[in-house]
């Protein structure tokens, strides 16, 4: 049943309609129990085209599936490691991103019993036989986006699987092979048990914002906090170091990619330094996209709901009368919405103890004060803190001031704090996980969520300006 | 508000009603620059109390507490000088503010960086500390640090360590990946002992301030600080060698060089301090930014207890 399927896409506009609501995108969710997450890429992929039939496209970028000319894919992999019960096991592929990749139906995948054939050696004449039960059927699909079925039927243990897609659709699809890297197939396989168990009503409606910054390096503390994301529905904001350590195309492809990249389709990033670590950041602009606002830039805004979104680069002059600080007076002057959010890297207000704030943030702030804005979020200091409502000097401020968080919980490691501040309200330097922003029409809920095995967690809500 | 409740009471347990106001007031944000403060007699110990120099009693350290208006991160005290590396501002860089028995600012040195650790000399004659460069810490790969220690009799900066020859078995060491941090003094206000990091190893080095050199004499020992006899070195020692590990704070004897890990378990991130030849202090966070200092025996036996609640670098009485 296509219900199954995860169109990560849609899940960014927050319009999922109720009867495509799943496991995975259903409101309100909060795991309840551990899970842990391994990500495999395939050990062979391919596919053949009944119009070149002793052709092999083994080592080639893309895969096809089509239904004039015919086109079909295989794909192979190795399930190894893995311990206790398997609870889901996702097979994950990505849309090239070329004009006509896009399809109104991505395919149908079955389960194969051959798992001898060589990604080198298939063609059309001599193809495995697609043998087994269908699977999973992937909807229409569009260009340049992650798409995901469940195939938990097939892959019940450690082994090696292979999967068939075929379609009889003569608009075909075309996704991107293991020789891609990044956007390389995934079989995401989760262990454990996971609750389905809803722990608050979902929202009615009410868009949420979820994420953190400090997130992704050869540690496992990402794929922890991405598996929350597999739970909370809504836009993923970051707040800056995406990647560890430089900002490289390879940290985004081997680190955040298998973890947090699999909700990049909602994902309205920003920058940090260490995504700044490569000059440019140009690893940041290439795999973000147009997802990060205009390229080279880093500032940009957008709209969920009644609330104005504004993610800013404090990677690049923030001065009064630059060009960051005139272009956000202009946008919020612009704005019509009656609530406010903004976020970026640099911590005005912290307590951490290995950055001190960053006064030259000020100016934004002070834009952002001047136009009633509500909530900021930072990152840069690798720990959660929340403090009250305060005004640009840091001065308690319960009419007009803005409360803050440092949101550096992301999975890269834990900082200490410093001396703490005046005006901190909650800390923690321990636990991982994401800060969920439930943005009602006149104010909004938050939450630290933990990943598995965490407890600590901080909640409370507060009314817009 | 709950825990902050309970940790104000039982920091201000002695103190009057009034002064629990007061307390509470600022810890609500209202009136940040206000604190319950109650003067302590009799040998003290100096603390850094939520960034500001405090002293309490050596026979009540959990008692009253005597804030003073002195803002450090880090701070040290022998010999009647007091080092107090000052936070880093909104409009200014962090600075080495030295100070004598009366509190008063006699020197200070502007330093960039991240107050990280402070000593003085016996004598209360050499300063030294370090700061993070960038940020960081040391469980993080890749950060930096700088070491530099004042001569306050002759007024000798060093700026950094780096400046020093240093060898490494005998070897000169050059590599420009070299970092220094927890420098201890001996007695004679020359020589010290610091780590001295290269190539992955975290060497104990000892120093010569006249000569300008450094050696190494043993590996993966950090923060050190040398025992009242100047026999033992407290450090703490990265677990399987790995930092990202953690550390265990452990004693050396410098002439056998038998290592003793000390009863406390938890990973320890700080300059241990020696309160007397038995006793080791060190600071401890809580998950959410309060500190404690603890204190275990030097010897290996016992077990681990809060001396100084809601405090940290703890220097002995002088």
């Amino acid at each position: 049943m296509s219900g199954r399927r995860a169109p990560l896409a849609l899940l960014a506009t927050g319009v999922v309609t109720a009867a495509a609501l799943t496991a995975i995108a259903s409101s309100g969710h909060v795991p309840a129990a551990s899970a842990a997450t391994t990500t495999f890429t395939p050990t062979a992929d391919t596919h053949v085209d009944n119009s070149t039939t002793g052709t092999n496209y083994g080592t080639s970028g893309q895969l096809g599936v089509d239904g004039s000319p015919i086109k079909r894919m295989f794909l192979k992999f190795t399930v190894s490691g893995v311990s206790g019960t398997i609870g889901s096991a996702k097979l994950r592929l990505h849309t090239d991103d070329v004009t006509g990749s896009n399809s109104p139906a991505g395919g149908s995948v079955r389960a194969m019993t051959d798992t001898t054939w060589s990604e080198t050696g298939v063609t059309w004449n001599n193809q495995p036989a697609i043998d087994g039960a269908t699977l999973d059927a992937l909807g229409s699909v569009a260009r340049n986006a992650w798409y995901e079925v469940d195939v938990t039927a097939h892959v019940r243990a450690n082994g090696t699987f292979s999967f068939g897609v075929t379609s009889t659709s003569t608009d075909g699809a075309d996704y991107d092979s293991r020789e891609t890297g990044a956007t390389a197939p995934q079989l995401v396989i989760t262990t454990g048990t996971t609750t389905t168990t809803t722990t608050t009503p979902p929202a009615a409606g009410d868009p949420v914002l979820v994420g953190a910054g400090d997130i992704s390096n050869s540690g496992s503390g990402d794929t922890a906090t991405a598996a929350l994301l597999d739970t909370i529905p809504g836009t993923v904001f970051t707040t800056g170091d995406n990647v560890y350590s430089n900002g490289t195309a390879t940290e985004f492809a081997n680190y955040y990619n298998p973890t947090w990249g699999r909700h990049k389709a909602r994902t309205r990033p920003s920058p940090g330094n260490h995504d700044y670590g490569t000059s440019g950041a140009t690893g940041y602009y290439d795999y973000f996209g147009t997802l990060a606002g205009p390229s080279g830039r880093g500032y940009y805004s957008y709209d969920l709901g009644n609330w104005h979104i504004v993610s800013l680069n404090s990677n690049i002059s923030m001065s009064a009368g630059s060009a960051q600080e005139q272009w956000l007076r202009a946008d919020l002057a612009a704005n019509t919405k009656p609530c406010t959010a903004a976020y970026w890297h640099h911590p005005l207000f912290t307590s951490g103890a290995n950055h001190a704030p960053s006064t030259a943030t000020r100016p934004l702030f002070q834009a952002l004060y001047d136009h009633n804005a509500d909530v900021v979020l930072f990152g840069h200091n690798h720990q959660y803190e929340r403090f009250a409502p305060q005004n640009p000097s840091g001065g308690l401020d319960t009419t007009r001031g803005i409360r803050t968080f440092v949101a550096g919980m992301g999975g890269a490691s834990h900082y200490g704090f410093g001396t703490i501040r005046p005006n901190s309200e909650v800390r923690n330097s321990t636990a991982y996980g994401v800060l969920k922003l439930t943005l009602h029409s006149t104010g909004f809920d938050w939450q630290f969520v933990p990943v598995a095995g965490q407890t600590f967690t901080d909640s409370g809500t507060t009314a817009c300006h | 508000m709950t825990t902050r409740v309970r940790l104000l009471v039982t920091a201000l347990a002695a103190v009057l009603l009034a002064a629990v106001a007061v307390g509470y007031a600022a810890l609500s944000g209202s009136a940040p620059d206000e604190v319950a403060s109650t003067a302590v007699s009799g040998p003290r110990l100096v603390v850094v109390s939520n960034g500001r120099l405090a002293t309490v009693s050596r026979s009540d350290p959990s008692g009253p507490r005597e804030v003073t208006e002195q803002r450090c991160d880090r701070v040290y005290r022998a010999g009647g000088t007091t080092s107090c590396l000052r936070p880093v501002g909104a409009f200014k860089a962090g600075e080495l503010a030295v100070l004598d028995a009366g509190l008063n600012e006699v020197r200070t040195v502007p330093l960039t960086g991240f107050p990280n650790r402070t000593r003085v000399s016996p004598s209360g004659r050499m300063v030294a500390w370090t700061l993070f460069v960038d940020g960081h810490s040391y469980a993080a790969n890749g950060f930096s640090t700088t070491t530099g220690i004042l001569d306050t009799k002759t007024g000798a900066l060093v700026t950094s360590l780096e400046e020093f020859t240093s060898t490494v078995d005998g070897t000169a060491a050059t590599a420009v990946d070299r970092n220094f941090w927890g420098v201890t003094f001996t007695a004679d206000d020359n020589r010290f002992y610091a780590t001295m990091s290269t190539g992955g190893h975290r060497y104990l080095v000892e120093g010569d301030f006249a000569a300008r050199t450094l050696r190494s004499i043993a590996d993966n020992v950090e923060c050190p600080s040398l025992s009242p006899d100047g026999r033992h070195i407290a450090y703490k020692a990265a677990v399987n060698g790995d930092p990202q590990q953690g550390w265990r704070l452990s004693t050396l004897d410098l002439g056998t060089f038998a290592v003793t890990p000390l009863a406390e378990t938890r990973s320890v991130d700080d300059q241990p301090t020696w309160l007397d030849q038995r006793t080791i202090a060190y600071g401890i966070q809580r998950d959410d930014g309060v500190n404690d200092v603890w204190a275990v025996p030097a010897d290996g036996s016992g077990a681990p207890a809060v001396l100084v609640p809601e405090a940290n670098s703890p220097a002995p009485p002088d």
